[in-house]
């Protein structure tokens, strides 16, 4: 089964593009982990058992796709149906009979299962007219939702695998990095560092045995676009990274993933077995003298091993713990030898510029930001989930036209970029063109891409707190300003969330920081302080009402806050009694009930049952 | 081994190309903090205290602060020691040492040649004298034994035998407890007896006084691994039992005096 | 308590006994057993050829790894940033008071255990938990008592 030329993989690619091709009508039902968890396998069975009983005109059982994340997790179960692109959401099992009666055998539109744009209040019937799609770029995602991301021939069938062919066949491996480095591809995972530049220098090193790794480490908290790419287009990330292997001389590869990712490591690992079948990884790869293997290591739940030379030792079986960079890990990496670290999504750009060609890729995006960025678009905004838009896109035009703006009307307040190591920016940054420069330049940065959007609900010196708290639980320790300063900068944090800091405290916090941010090991170290430093910058008066008044505005921080049964509303139900593990209140059927303050430790089980909403919380 | 001109402190200094800079300014006698470094094992860069400023003509004033111990020297290297920054970096540090290790000697010392006397942080809930240096673990893969470890990670990272129980692999040679710079490890010798790690060792009695030598366990493992005569331990002498020790597992030793 | 140590030479076979393996090994061990015995750690470390110390340091430092046996429940939540801003700690609170159990312990009768983890990337379903490698999303505070009274 071994394809042995690049001539045989294009008489594969006719054929799958023939037998993908057959059945204009497609079922497309969404398997992304977002959909499976709301019960798209079952909706993939009701689909085969519905089709098994009848014949449909130009369609077949084979036409039922199951590809992964479309991206538009909110409105998950989705289901397309192709040709013309109708788009449904919020799919059930029991939804399966009427689509197939009348959408797929009748050609009719089920206007409930259809998607209201949330702006308008106008239901919208394709997918191709959807707002949340219609603004984004897909490329790094350019395969998902369209194919099956377990197999092969659906790969094959839309031009994969022609981009490596392309590079053996025709190109040498200086001039493979020529392309990459002309058409400015920066790291994805959050470094930005040029791609064809961190190549160029791994091929330099003297050395018989050389290292291609992807990292799908993935730990930032709200990110699950490597996740997305992982499962629902294994083949893209191979690809990316067969490509860099023939580039900088390497004959193995290994692929990092997440613990947290179960299925990520089943598609690669099909994907790989797939190659070797077929002769795409192993020796003479399409018939020539490149040989090049990949295996999958699992991580085991260490945040840090995100950071390169960690996850380098946990692929050799060490723990986790960074060492210094002064000899970069492209010279010096994966058991002493050089080795070319990259994310997920900056491999699953690589195959598509092998063809299109480094202009192409320069034409999208702006100025030294060439190309698009994945986001994962969560928190509180009305359209969560994954998006992929050109470099240079504003925050404004990604959170209100393709997140369809703020959940339930509340006003914005920030947006969350980088992760644990990024910052907050507040509404007059809307406007700031998203890219790696613009976002590190105003004390923020673009990070793997995740993207979280909060209202006057968040409390951003408790966002702060949080991102201290991770980071203290995910340091190595190995070095002090991380694992005692980070610590520190934690404790002072909490105490102004317990209304017992001073504006002291706030001074020390901020040069704790500084030092911690110069002093550290590692990445972790030196960028923990700064969701802490960048809240401080753009919401201070927030940290000093909790200071000086002991009050959380946004009525979050709970040493801060108290419940109050508002007694007009109180309907006397008892639900919230009931409801109360602590006791805290008392009352009686039909007459206003009361909250005992010293009791009370203000989980919220009352307010989510208080039907007259005549709980006050501030 | 090219040679290189390094100016440290406005001093133009010569090194080798490569060799880490703690070193070469050592050799200057310029007065460096670095208590998790020690001749005998690999640096760590763990407690950063050796931290320098570090920049060249070419980086347009940009400054790069690094830990000296694995730092390597090239040519051009404009380094300070003690600069304003570096300075705030080493009482910051200490300071945070102090806010974990109240009691110990070293660091209060180290501390106060720095102007704290006291953390300006929250104490840890369970302060010890243990500066997390690790000296003793890599002292201990050094000789061989790999006894103890690291264990946990963050802030509830420490040194353990496995398993928190008394090490199978351990000898009772006390290279880590003789290392270590707070004293932290704690160990008792009572007649033939050594205890090390809630291990409990037999100690060999020279055959003319009586007086314990060495344990049977790191004797034996002497005997069977450096070529050394089992005679050779019958006969006590404390010169000549530590030049073994140090001679053939390659440690400097601190002595008690010097810890003090 | 005893167990069946049988499972392990083909664990370590699997991965032709490298000492590279170890994290591999480690997680196959895990969930075999739902956690590492002691004896397995011996185990590996004779098998590997690699000292206890760093067997029992590995297993130490990575979240994934339980030196304490699991519950026959397993109830994670899911802590990370999309989660928590839209209310994940309440949903803690919920759980822990139903089970009477803190995050990271395990009911006295074997029943349950609850974990907290970082980050389980289905952000745009935040908040959500997973019960015994089940994925729920969109969890209301006033659901998370349901969700695991449910499995009682």
């Amino acid at each position: 089964m071994g394809i042995t030329s690049s001539k045989q993989l294009l008489e594969m690619h006719k054929e799958c593009k023939a037998t993908f091709e057959k059945y204009p009508k497609k079922v497309i039902v969404c398997c992304g982990t977002g959909c499976i968890a709301n019960g798209a396998r079952k909706i993939v069975e009701a689909f085969q058992a519905a089709l098994a009983e009848r014949k449909i005109k130009d369609f077949s059982i084979e036409a039922v796709k199951e590809t992964g994340c479309h991206g538009f997790c909110e409105q998950g179960p989705l289901v397309v149906i192709e040709p013309h692109g109708t788009f449904y959401t919020h799919v059930k099992p029991k939804d399966v009979e009427a689509i197939v009666e009348k959408s797929i055998a009748g050609g009719e539109v089920i206007e409930p299962l259809l998607y209201t744009n949330p702006v308008t209040g106008n239901k919208v019937e394709r997918y191709q007219d959807v707002s949340f799609f219609t603004h984004q770029h897909r490329i790094a995602l350019r395969n998902l939702g369209k194919i099956a991301a377990h197999d092969i021939r659906d790969y094959i069938a839309v031009g994969g695998y022609q981009g490596l062919a392309k590079v053996l066949t025709s190109m040498t491996p200086d001039q493979v990095i020529d392309l990459i480095a002309d058409s400015g591809l920066r790291g994805r995972g959050g470094g930005g560092f040029p791609a064809g530049k961190k190549w160029r220098t791994c091929r330099n090193v003297e050395s018989d045995v050389r290292y291609v790794i992807c990292n799908g480490d993935e730990g930032d908290p709200g990110a699950f676009m490597d996740r997305s790419m992982m499962e629902g287009d294994p083949h893209s990330v191979l690809e990316g990274m067969m490509i860099a292997a023939f580039a900088v001389g390497a004959k193995n590869g290994y692929i990092y993933v997440r613990e947290e990712y179960p299925l990520a490591v089943i598609h690669l690992q099909k994907a790989i077995q797939d190659c070797e079948k077929h002769g795409l990884l192993g020796d003479n790869i399409l018939g020539t003298n490149f040989s090049f293997r990949i295996r999958i290591n699992r991580g085991a739940g260490a945040f840090v091993c995100g950071e390169s030379s960690a996850l380098m030792r946990s692929v050799a079986g060490e723990v986790g713990e960074p060492r210094a960079k002064y000899i970069h890990s492209v010279i010096k990496g994966l058991w002493d030898k050089p080795t070319v670290l990259n994310n997920v999504e900056t491999y699953a750009n690589v195959p598509i510029i092998a063809m299109n060609g480094p202009e192409w890729f320069k034409s999208i995006g702006v100025k030294n930001n060439s190309g698009t960025k994945v986001f994962s678009l969560v928190g509180k905004v009305r359209n969560t989930g994954l998006i992929e838009v050109a470099m240079g896109t504003t925050l404004r035009e990604i959170i209100y036209d393709i997140g369809g703006g703020m959940l339930d009307g509340r006003p914005f307040k920030a947006v969350q970029t980088g992760g644990p190591s990024g910052g907050c920016l507040p509404a007059p940054q809307l406007d700031l063109p998203v890219d790696f420069d613009s976002l590190t330049a105003v004390g923020s940065m673009m990070g793997s891409g995740g993207m979280i959007v909060m209202d006057d609900k968040t409390c951003m010196v408790d966002v702060a707190r949080y991102f201290l708290h991770f980071l203290v639980s995910e340091s190595c320790g190995k070095c002090v300003p991380c694992r005692e300063g980070l610590y520190q900068l934690h404790e002072l944090t909490e105490r102004v969330c317990t209304g017992e800091a001073t504006e002291a405290d706030l001074e020390k916090m901020e040069k704790l920081s500084e030092v911690v941010i110069t002093a550290s090991l590692c990445g972790l170290g030196k960028s923990g302080p700064n969701p802490l430093m960048s809240t401080i910058k753009y919401f201070r008066d927030e940290y000093l009402t909790h200071i000086r008044e002991k009050r959380c505005p946004a009525a979050v921080c709970k040493k801060l806050i108290t419940y109050t049964v508002i007694e007009e509303k109180c309907t006397g139900c008892m639900a919230c009694i009931t409801a109360c593990a602590y006791n805290a209140i008392t009352g009686e059927r039909k007459k206003p009930h009361f909250i005992h303050q010293e009791k009370c430790e203000k989980c919220g089980a009352c307010v989510a049952v208080c039907k007259p909403d005549a709980i006050l919380v501030e | 081994m090219k040679p290189v001109t390094l100016t440290i402190n406005g001093k133009l200094v010569r090194a080798t190309q490569g060799e880490y800079l703690l070193g070469v300014l050592r050799r200057e006698k310029i007065d460096i903090p670095a208590l998790c470094h020690h001749e005998a094992v690999e640096p760590y860069g763990g407690c950063r205290l050796c931290t320098i400023e570090v920049t060249k003509p070419e980086w347009d004033g940009w400054k790069d602060y690094v830990t000296s111990c694995l730092y390597p020297a090239a040519d051009g290297l404009i380094i300070q020691t003690d600069s304003p920054q570096v300075i705030e970096i080493r009482r910051t540090i200490l300071d945070l040492y102090l806010a974990r290790c109240p009691e110990a000697k070293l660091v209060q010392d180290l501390a106060a040649k720095y102007g704290v006397m006291k953390t300006s942080y929250q104490t840890v809930p369970e302060p010890n004298d243990c500066i997390l240096c690790s000296i003793c673990t890599r002292i201990c893969d050094t000789m061989g034994f790999k006894a103890i470890s690291t264990v946990n990670r963050g802030h509830g990272k420490e040194v353990a035998p496995p398993l928190d129980q008394p090490p199978d692999a351990c000898v009772g040679c006390l290279a880590c407890a003789l290392n270590c710079p707070t004293n932290y490890i704690k160990w008792k010798d009572v007649g033939g007896t050594r205890e090390i790690w809630g291990k409990k060792f037999e100690l060999i009695r020279c055959e003319q006084t009586g007086q314990p030598t060495i344990t049977r366990e790191f004797a034996d493992y002497l005997i069977a691994n450096r070529n050394i005569n089992a005679d050779y331990f019958k006969i006590k002498d404390s010169a000549h039992r530590t030049e073994t020790s140090l001679g053939l597992g390659k440690i400097a030793q601190w002595t008690r005096e010097e810890v003090k | 308590m005893k167990h069946d140590l049988s499972h392990l030479p083909g664990i370590f076979a699997r991965h032709q006994q490298k000492p590279e393996a170890l994290i591999m090994i480690l997680q196959d061990i895990q969930k075999e057993y739902r956690y590492l015995p002691c004896e397995a750690l011996q185990e590996t470390a004779k098998a590997l050829h690699v000292p206890l110390s760093k067997v029992f340091s590995v297993a130490t430092f990575y979240n994934a790894f339980s030196l304490h046996p699991k519950g026959k429940n397993v109830v994670r939540i899911c802590v990370g940033t999309a989660c928590h801003i839209r209310g994940a700690a309440l949903i803690q609170d919920q759980i822990e008071n139903a089970l009477s159990l803190k995050a990271g312990q395990t009911s006295a009768d074997m029943q349950f255990s609850i974990e907290v983890v970082a980050c389980v990337g289905a952000c745009a379903m935040a908040p959500v938990v997973i019960v015994n490698e089940q994925y729920h999303g969109s969890v209301k505070p006033s659901g998370a008592k349901r969700l695991v009274k449910g499995v009682q």
